[in-house]
């Protein structure tokens, strides 16, 4: 699936859209996005930082669109997830990859990180577990 | 009568930093439209009205995880700043998430956040996500750790001055 069709089947997600993430490139095992700060994505007013909920919503995302690319499941049913977070996400844009760590019949487990300025400096890493059946 | 005023500074503490977050004047708490049921030291409950945005698909019959994921996650911030004192700021170290049943419903979603232990430097979280419904079906469970700045002129301060009318 290309990227224009990726983007175009999260236009269809209510979520998404509010979020307003643009995916990037779309390879074999990997996706990378980008989102750009608008106020609603504000969690710390005072220094202008993403809110935690919407980085860790941002990879939770990109993680589906691939499970659901990769795997050719519609909905994948998110079980849990886990993230780290390294720094502050500051005003302006943000990147992040998903690559599919292992899968199976039943379970797909998915690694995400996002960044600001610089790949090698990640903001947040995530660790997404989805359910295929 | 000593412990009244001191029960009386407690409160007007709570109710203080409750509408520090009440009116803040941008960002995703403004976004969800929270309103604090009960502001404790023990814990927080708050009540985000159903927003078709927030939805999987355009019937709106399902909420994306990833908002209730901001939900606990603004929810752990504020049991944070009513459970500590004198907390300048915190950053969250990690957070995880357990989507416990599809969160398929129109109610109202309810969030109960605690901080069950803070040292000097870092607090831990554990909160609950449920529908406003009769049966209460719990659709999530959070945890989290945070690095706890202390000091004085804190976040709540600040966003005070900055807010409409602040």
């Amino acid at each position: 699936m290309s990227v224009k069709q990726l983007q175009e089947q999260c236009a269809r997600v209510p979520f998404f859209r509010f979020l307003d993430f643009s995916i990037l490139e779309a390879e074999e095992n990997g996706i990378l996005a980008s989102m750009v700060q608008s106020d609603r994505h504000i969690g710390n007013p005072v220094i202008g930082a993403f809110h935690g909920g919407i980085t860790a919503s941002f990879m939770e995302g990109i993680a589906s669109v691939l499970v659901s690319r990769n795997l050719d499941i519609k909905h994948p049913k998110p079980i849990n997830l886990t993230i780290d977070y390294m720094r502050p996400a500051l005003a302006g844009t943000l990147y992040a990859r998903a690559a599919i760590s292992r899968s199976g019949r039943r379970m797909a487990s998915l690694e995400t990180y996002a960044w600001q300025d610089n790949e090698s400096k990640p903001v947040a890493k995530g660790r997404f577990h989805f359910l295929l059946v | 009568m000593a412990e009244t005023n001191q029960n009386d500074d407690q409160a007007a503490r709570l109710e203080k930093i409750a509408s520090a977050w009440n009116s803040r004047a941008l960002g995703l708490i403004t976004e969800l439209d929270l309103q604090i049921e009960k502001p404790e030291l023990s814990g927080v409950v708050l009540r985000m009205p159903f927003n078709p945005n927030f939805c999987v698909d355009e019937e709106g019959s399902m909420l994306h995880g990833g908002i209730l994921t901001a939900l606990l996650d603004s929810a752990f911030g504020l049991a944070n700043f009513l459970a500590i004192e004198d907390v300048q700021t915190m950053a969250t170290i990690d957070l995880r998430v357990e989507y416990l049943r599809p969160a398929q419903s129109r109610a109202d979603v309810m969030v109960f956040a605690e901080c069950y232990r803070h040292t000097r430097h870092v607090a831990f979280n554990s909160g609950r996500v449920w529908f406003d419904t009769p049966d209460q079906p719990e659709v999530a469970r959070g945890f989290a750790a945070f690095s706890i700045i202390r000091g004085e002129g804190g976040m709540m301060d600040k966003m005070n001055t900055k807010g409409p009318g602040g």
